[in-house]
């Protein structure tokens, strides 16, 4: 059981960092400080515009 | 227990070797899927134990007592030490585009087996060992790019080629890829419906993340995945609408012209709204549908229908021209060897790795994996009857502009199939026709609905057939998208030089313009396979081949140039040996696209024939593209020759020692990371 739930959350760990989710968290974390819409739309316009400056693979 | 562990991989290495002689060698009869697994699995784990793993201790010297760039650069943002198996999830998704699951169905026109030996033996010795080099090369130097690093080991020359290699491929693989869609889409108002729909549900989840409920990226995500799973049940009703299936029923020019003015908007519009929600939606669907068809074959392990190999092995194949040597070896590129990868290896991943052992599963798993994703879609395409797979992916223009001409002509080849097998699988999808559907997508989703039909107990195929058609087209539009972007900021990067505001990414004007022009260059070779009358896949897909393997080439000289000033000529063997072979694939396969004398195969001889024809404009345009192919063709070439001679005089000066040996990696910092930080 203890394997299937460390299985989960590794898996969820992995959506949420294929998400960005968990480099908002480092976001916030960085730069101390709290989550709100502003602050959501600049980390993602920053974090979007080097995302998409680099090749995608085929 | 050190004699349990060397039976244990003795016997792993001994079933890789038995499943891979089965594969080979069991002829006259229909061999099981699971063979084919087998051997790719046990082969997989065997390299990686062994080979992966000699090449990190012996030739890298992997020490995680070494800080990385993640470590010693962490800001938070690009460079932050990463837990291995996330960073694998993420790498996997990053390098797994639609390339392995075509390029082996294309490659099926030789039988399973040529096809199925070079994805797993190509990925094994060249492809993962490519990545896995290009990681470490890019970890130990602070996460630079491939084209900085070919600048500093190689010279200004080899950096500057590989930057307009990479755009050149990327308007033949966005021009590739947006043919592959429209053939899969042409005639077929369910599929346009399902694929139409999910852009007003991108914009929506757009929205969703940006105001309504700010980072719940994945919450989003389900939303959106529900409603393209209720977008693929309307399409059912639209097409069987009356009034709503002649709007979404479109021929291939039209839908060509949609894909393309789809393409410049999403490079012009604001990230966030389009581009950016369909990328994290197609990312997790991609995902999700990979592991459904790996556990769909488990439970179904069917058997294959195509024989291990055809008679299209001679060079004659409706599919592409060319024999097993060298295109089968370009066909499937992303699999076995994508040079694209290592942007990728050279991208993000390096600045995330914690430790440096940890390139190993990063680097060379991964590929693995995306090899075992180009098996699966192996399988896919060989569990169908050979007269249907040859029936849907031939052109008209090989087999007869008829369905009744078709099936005369392809089972006179051997391979029967009849217009009522083909009435019925069409009804059974929920298409009006399944001929000349070239391009691959519709016969792997053929194969896809196949065996996830028999998972669910034989029923809704055509739903199955419908969803796995939505899974091609969407991640495909998000290379689109996404490549149209790159290809633009590329572009302003070379103008900036001649007009400097064209090179301000904000400026708007600057973007229209070179969005319009990298949109327009795509689009021409888009429309040149659109009117070929050879199904465009023929022109197009081996172009694409030959420029990805290129790209690997230009990576594999970088790799072979850092391992010779790490240790001599010792061990560059290890890419030196992929690279000497890929060469060969590429200039043979090149030389014979530009000069053969077979009009099927070769651009020039290609246009002699049209010229020698009917002298409208519509020939005309034909016997241009024909030649603009070849030029094409050996632009790359050349621009390829001109880094391997560069090389050359690099590598002969590294070992007489004229040449500057030096190693230029981040000097060695102590990691003060602890294991309870990842």
């Amino acid at each position: 059981m203890n394997v299937l739930r460390r299985f989960a959350r590794l898996v969820l760990a992995t959506l949420r960092e294929i998400s960005d989710e968990n480099a908002y968290q480092r976001h916030l974390a960085a730069h101390g400080r709290q989550h709100s819409g502003p602050e959501w739309r600049r980390f993602s316009e920053e974090r979007l515009r080097a995302k998409y400056a680099r090749a995608k693979c085929c | 227990m050190k004699l349990l562990t060397y039976l244990l991989w003795g016997a792993i290495a001994a079933a890789a070797a038995f499943c891979l002689g089965g594969v080979a060698l069991i002829r006259g009869e229909h061999i099981n899927s699971i063979w084919l697994v087998l051997a790719a699995a046990c082969t997989y784990i065997t390299a990686y134990r062994f080979y992966g793993r000699f090449i990190a201790a012996r030739v890298m010297a992997l020490d995680d007592r070494r800080a990385t760039p993640g470590e010693r650069l962490r800001n938070g943002h690009d460079f932050e030490p990463t837990n291995k198996w996330i960073l694998l999830g993420h790498h996997f998704a990053a390098i797994a585009g639609p390339g392995p699951l075509v390029g082996p169905v294309l490659a099926a026109q030789f039988g399973y087996l040529p096809g199925t030996l070079w994805i797993i033996i190509g990925a094994v010795l060249g492809g993962a060992v490519q990545d896995f080099v290009i990681l470490f090369a890019s970890m130990r130097r602070d996460g630079k790019s491939l084209g900085k690093m070919a600048r500093e080991e190689i010279g200004k020359v080899g950096g500057f080629i590989a930057l307009v290699t990479v755009l050149i491929i990327m308007v033949i693989l966005l021009a590739v890829v947006g043919l592959v869609v429209v053939n899969a889409l042409k005639g077929s108002a369910w599929g346009t419906f399902t694929i139409a729909a999910t852009m007003p549900i991108a914009i929506f989840m757009g929205l969703y993340l940006r105001y309504w409920r700010p980072g719940k990226v994945l919450e989003c995500s389900a939303i959106g995945f529900l409603l393209v799973l209720a977008g693929i049940f309307g399409g059912r009703s639209v097409a069987a609408s009356a009034s709503l299936a002649p709007v979404f029923t479109l021929s291939a020019m039209a839908l060509a012209i949609g894909i393309i003015v789809y393409g410049f908007l999403a490079s012009a519009l604001p990230v966030w709204l389009l581009l950016a929600p369909r990328d994290y939606l197609s990312t997790f669907v991609k995902l999700g549908v990979v592991l459904m068809l790996a556990i769909g074959i488990l439970i179904v392990r069917p058997e294959l229908q195509l024989p291990a190999f055809t008679r299209f092995v001679d060079g004659t194949g409706p599919i592409f021209a060319g024999k097993i040597f060298p295109f089968c070896f370009i066909t499937i590129a992303c699999g076995a060897v994508s040079g694209f990868h290592s942007l990728i290896s050279s991208g993000t991943t390096p600045k995330m790795i914690a430790k440096e052992w940890h390139a190993v599963p990063v680097g060379y798993g991964s590929m693995l994996m995306e090899s075992f994703v180009a098996i699966m879609a192996m399988i896919a395409a060989c569990v169908l009857q050979p007269g249907v797979y040859f029936a849907v992916n031939s052109p008209a223009g090989i087999v007869g502009a008829t369905p009744a001409a078709a099936v005369a002509t392809i089972s006179n080849w051997g391979f029967p199939v009849t217009t009522a097998t083909m009435a019925q699988l069409a009804s059974d999808v929920g298409e009006k026709t399944l001929f000349f559907r070239t391009g691959g997508a519709p016969s792997l989703a053929l194969g896809m609905a196949h065996i996830f039909a028999r998972t669910s107990g034989g029923a809704v195929i055509g739903f199955w057939y419908h969803f796995a058609i939505m899974f091609e087209a969407l991640f495909i539009l998000t290379i689109i998208d996404a490549g149209t972007r790159v290809g633009r900021f590329m572009l302003q990067d070379l103008l900036s030089h001649v007009a400097p505001p064209l090179g301000r990414m904000m400026w708007m004007p600057g973007v229209i313009v070179t969005s319009a022009m990298v949109v327009a260059a795509w689009g021409y070779f888009l429309i040149q396979g659109v009117r070929d009358p050879l199904g465009g896949i023929n022109s197009l897909w081996p172009l694409f081949g030959i420029s990805n393997q290129l790209l690997a080439t230009i990576a594999l000289c970088v790799a072979t140039t850092i391992l010779l000033k790490m240790h001599g000529a010792r061990y560059a063997w290890i890419t030196f040996a992929p690279l000497v072979w890929l060469v060969t694939v590429t200039f043979t396969a090149g030389w014979q696209k530009i000069l053969s004398p077979l009009p099927a195969l070769g651009f020039l001889a290609q246009a002699d024939k049209l010229a020698a024809g009917a002298a409208d404009a519509a020939t005309a345009t034909l016997i241009f593209n024909a030649r603009l192919d070849a030029a094409i063709c050996g632009l790359l070439m050349v621009l390829v020759a001109v880094i391997l001679a560069d090389s050359a005089r690099v590598w002969v000066g590294i070992l007489r020692g004229t040449a500057d040996a030096h190693v230029r990696e981040a000097p060695f910092v102590q990691s003060r990371l602890q294991a309870e930080e990842l």
